[in-house]
């Protein structure tokens, strides 16, 4: 989606990032005071989430930068680590809880790389194994044409050896990080659905095909990589549909080149259900058979749940028996009846995930 | 009250009864009442009607006059307006007279903003509610009385005997001309609380949206015709059958699971007085079992019939399905 107004905070400075930044993204930047011009701008549209989508906001993170995720009650959690770099999305998947998550959404460029490496190099300085990803509270790579930041964290992590830079996306945006020397240190990571569900639910993003391509030509350069299905979403004959594109993952990539795959279906907050019945009319996923879940959010009934995880994991590990295949957000029935064991204690998924970051991205084993 | 509001006896014969352009309230089914203490106390305030024609239409006061015609009364005495007062003022006049007598119901509240409409905008009508309707209307609640004043028969009069609420009138406002009508029949064929009709309209649009049909194609089948047509059930009974059935349709797995589970949990024969439930949603494993007991040889009994229990089939499929 084309950014048609740019705003700027009045207290960024104008250096070589910003002005890369405006010179590329060919729309004349207005300077703010403060956010309120921003959510005044915004809210005033009729949909106010399809406006903060061509709406960017270049400012600070007034926030933490680095900071954990926060996760969900009664669900295991993989003690995964937010680097906090903007927020929203230019995509326009109907699914996508940012849509509810922000009051408005606003689209954010947290500018400042000299803010992300003070703060990176404290976690660089910790005896401890980080798994750090940007694609939490907006695309990892939707700037990446327009923006020095993705060098900079790749050409940053590359330089120390306890922590993992996942960037995750559904755009193909890599031509500017092919040639970086990455160190092994940055995994590029997709997230995956069926054809179906790309054409249908996720308006603006690339093709399966084109992901698995990206996915391939980065992976040439020695990028590891990472896939997530999620959300996956539930209807007639989507076992075959899923299992589709695991087949195709590995027409395209080799299994030792994946730190990890996870999967969950969809879920959401009960007030999504009206963005999406309101911004997609024709989104027929709000009809699922779900449940109010545990946590408060709804989700697929359980017995659905593990049917499709069995069938896809079973799958996966038809492909790649080794690969690390875990979930984000079930319990412990899920866990065993379709894995086979449950991380039971604090931060045994965590640690699961870290041991398969350190042997794929060479970071330091006396840390685990 | 102005000066030229004056009061006069006239013929009730004069009253053209069939006018009925400023009524508001619904009619007393039974004004048996009204008429009995109209002959033992009298008319404590007369009707105020409007010269029209060379005859009188009622402005307020219709129940009254028609207890004085059961009472086979001759003349009444009645508020004659000035024949030049507005359609304007006699509308509020009659508005004004029920509402500062009580609060006037929903439906009513209906009936008397879509007639202000055609006078003043809804702003208009929210800033003059406290004089008019001796409450304060916000004007986002008049829109919605508009909005819901706008659906066809037989909406007004559900709502007038409790059988549509206000909230799902609103909410099937929003719908297409046939699907609003689906939802009138379904709820003048059933009796149903609030969350109950808001329940039914939710399922009936999710599954026609699921299934990309009409809802109307999908209210149209012969299972919820069968329901709602069948004359021998009352009105409550069909709201379950109803209801049981949406469920069924628009959660087919769920449903199927849960009668599974009830089935299960049945098969087990635990007894009458051992409660054994399910999870709720079955999205936690953890099964809650109680029982109650007023003396030992209750309890024995309970414990007695729970290790009965204990190598039945069922109960295990249940734990390690």
């Amino acid at each position: 989606m084309k950014i048609d107004t740019l705003f700027i905070d009045k207290a960024i400075p104008k250096d070589l990032e910003i002005e890369y930044l405006i010179s590329r993204l060919n729309a004349d930047p207005q300077r703010v005071e403060n956010t309120k011009t921003v959510y005044d701008f915004i809210n005033d549209a009729e949909d106010s989430i399809l406006k903060a989508k061509k709406t960017l906001y270049i400012t600070q993170n007034k926030g933490a930068v680095i900071k954990a995720c926060p996760g969900t009650s009664f669900y295991t959690c993989c003690d995964y680590t937010i680097l906090h770099t903007g927020t929203f999305c230019t995509m326009d998947c109907s699914y996508c809880i940012l849509q509810a998550y922000f009051h408005p959404p606003v689209l954010q460029y947290f500018a400042g790389l000299q803010t992300l490496g003070h703060s990176l190099e404290k976690t660089f300085k910790q005896n401890k194994i980080f798994r750090i990803g940007t694609g939490e509270y907006t695309d990892s790579l939707i700037w990446e044409k327009v923006s020095l930041q993705p060098k900079f964290l790749i050409e940053t992590f590359a330089r120390q050896n306890n922590c993992l830079l996942e960037l995750k996306t559904k755009t193909i945006n890599i031509e500017s990080l092919l040639p970086l020397d990455h160190n092994e240190k940055t995994v590029i990571a997709w997230s995956l659905n069926t054809p179906d569900i790309i054409s249908s639910e996720e308006k603006g993003t690339a093709s399966l095909k084109a992901r698995l391509e990206a996915a391939k030509r980065v992976e040439s350069k020695g990028y590891k990589l990472a896939f997530h299905f999620d959300p996956m979403v539930i209807y007639p004959e989507c076992e075959i549909q899923y299992k589709k594109v695991v087949k195709q993952i590995f027409e395209y990539v080799r299994p030792e080149s994946i730190v990890w795959i996870s999967i969950g279906t969809f879920r959401f907050m009960p007030k999504l259900k009206q963005i999406i019945e309101k911004r997609f009319k024709h989104s027929t996923i709000p009809y699922g058979e779900f449940i109010l879940g545990l946590d408060n959010k709804i989700r697929y009934f359980k017995p659905l749940r593990i049917k499709i995880y069995k069938e896809i994991i079973l799958c996966i590990k038809n492909y790649a028996p080794n690969l690390m295949v875990y979930f984000c957000m079930e319990d412990q029935e899920v866990w065993e009846k379709c894995i086979g064991f449950f991380p039971k204690k604090e931060g045994e998924l965590g640690h699961l995930l870290d041991k398969s970051a350190v042997k794929h991205c060479s970071l330091n084993s006396n840390l685990l | 009250m102005k000066m030229s509001d004056l009061l006069y006896k006239i013929n009730i014969s004069d009253i053209d009864l069939t006018d009925e352009r400023y009524k508001i309230s619904f009619s007393e089914n039974d004004i048996s009442f009204l008429a009995q203490s109209l002959k033992e106390t009298g008319l404590i305030t007369p009707p105020v009607v409007r010269p029209l024609n060379n005859k009188f239409i009622i402005i307020s006061g219709f129940n009254r006059v028609r207890a004085l015609i059961h009472n086979k009364e001759t003349t009444i005495v009645v508020y004659k307006i000035n024949p030049n007062t507005t359609d304007y003022l006699c509308l509020l006049k009659s508005i004004s007279a029920l509402a500062f007598q009580r609060l006037l119901t929903q439906a009513e509240l209906i009936i008397c903003t879509r007639r202000l409409y055609q006078f003043i905008d809804k702003e208009e009508i929210a800033k003059k509610s406290p004089a008019i309707f001796n409450t304060e209307l916000g004007p986002r609640f008049v829109g919605d009385l508009l909005t819901i004043g706008a659906l066809p028969d037989p909406a007004l009069e559900l709502i007038h005997m409790g059988h549509l609420s206000f909230k799902s009138a609103k909410r099937i406002s929003l719908f297409e001309k046939d699907a609003i009508k689906i939802f009138l029949d379904i709820f003048s064929k059933i009796h149903a609380s609030q969350n109950k009709q808001l329940e039914i309209i939710l399922y009936i649009m999710e599954i026609a949206a699921r299934d990309a049909i009409k809802p109307k194609a999908f209210y149209m089948n012969q299972e919820i015709q069968d329901i709602l047509l069948d004359k021998k059930k009352e009105p409550g009974l069909k709201t379950k059958d109803l209801r049981d059935y949406l469920f069924e349709q628009r959660f087919p797995i769920i449903f199927k699971t849960r009668q599974r589970v009830k089935e299960k949990i049945t098969s087990i024969k635990l007894g009458n007085k051992i409660k054994f439930l399910p999870p709720e949603n079955l999205d936690s494993q953890t099964y809650s079992i109680s029982f109650t007991a007023k003396n030992y040889k209750e309890f024995l009994s309970n414990v007695q019939d729970l290790n009965a229990g204990l190598e039945n089939k069922a109960l295990k499929e249940i734990f390690n399905q």
